[in-house]
């Protein structure tokens, strides 16, 4: 009974894995942006997809890239820091203050993503989802209440066409 | 189609499968090493370990 109950709820957030998590984006996020507290936090990804072709064999590639975004309504900022799936570090930090990109706006097809535009030259487009439940690929967080926040600022007060 | 014919079928889709992921595995290492010689000069990105956790210290 309780197997056939479990297998039909689905998964199930690991609250604690997700607070310890949660605390390290934090940290990783602190260390490299000043003031860093400012920021409200969620966890976000990248995604590349390149097309093959080795002759017989042909196919996709998808590299996928782990981000600690945070957020500052009162400044209009958006701060993006790479990391990876198990948190061990983070690279450098990209801002993409309102009033200094070219556009912003929140993308439904072919991915639900929040894409900015800091120039003509390229864009970045973040994924965002309440959980991901594969810890390989991307990190352990769960952040409904930090997701509906973080999309209520983009579409209120990041957007920018 | 009797037993034996399934079987060799199934052994010449197991023998794609092989020779397709062997192949593959070949030419994503030539380019690699291609892209290696003709970028080596870039610097790789800085990268900041997680710091240690005073609270976990403490523990």
């Amino acid at each position: 009974m309780g197997f056939f109950s479990k297998l039909f709820k689905g998964p199930e957030v690991d609250q604690a894995k997700s607070d310890a998590n949660r605390k390290k984006m934090r940290l990783l996020f602190n260390q490299v942006v000043e003031n860093g507290d400012r920021y409200q936090l969620i966890f976000g990804y990248t995604e590349d997809v390149s097309r093959f072709n080795y002759g017989f064999v042909h196919g996709s590639k998808t590299k996928i890239g782990n981000l600690i975004v945070g957020w500052n309504e009162a400044e209009e900022t958006v701060v993006v820091v790479p990391t990876v799936p198990d948190l061990s570090g983070c690279g450098d930090l990209t801002f993409y203050h309102r009033s200094e990109i070219l556009k912003a706006y929140r993308n439904k097809y072919p991915t639900d993503a929040f894409v900015i535009y800091p120039d003509k030259k390229g864009y970045i487009a973040i994924n965002a989802y309440d959980w991901l439940d594969d810890e390989s690929l991307y990190v352990y967080v769960s952040q409904e209440a930090e997701l509906a926040a973080f999309t209520e600022f983009f579409m209120n007060r990041f957007t920018k066409k | 189609m009797t037993l034996g014919e399934i079987g060799a079928f199934l052994l010449v889709l197991v023998i794609v499968f092989v020779l397709g992921q062997v192949w593959f595995h070949l030419v994503e290492s030539v380019l690699e090493g291609i892209r290696r010689r003709f970028f080596r000069s870039k610097e790789p990105p800085a990268w900041h370990p997680l710091p240690e956790d005073n609270d976990e210290k403490k523990d």
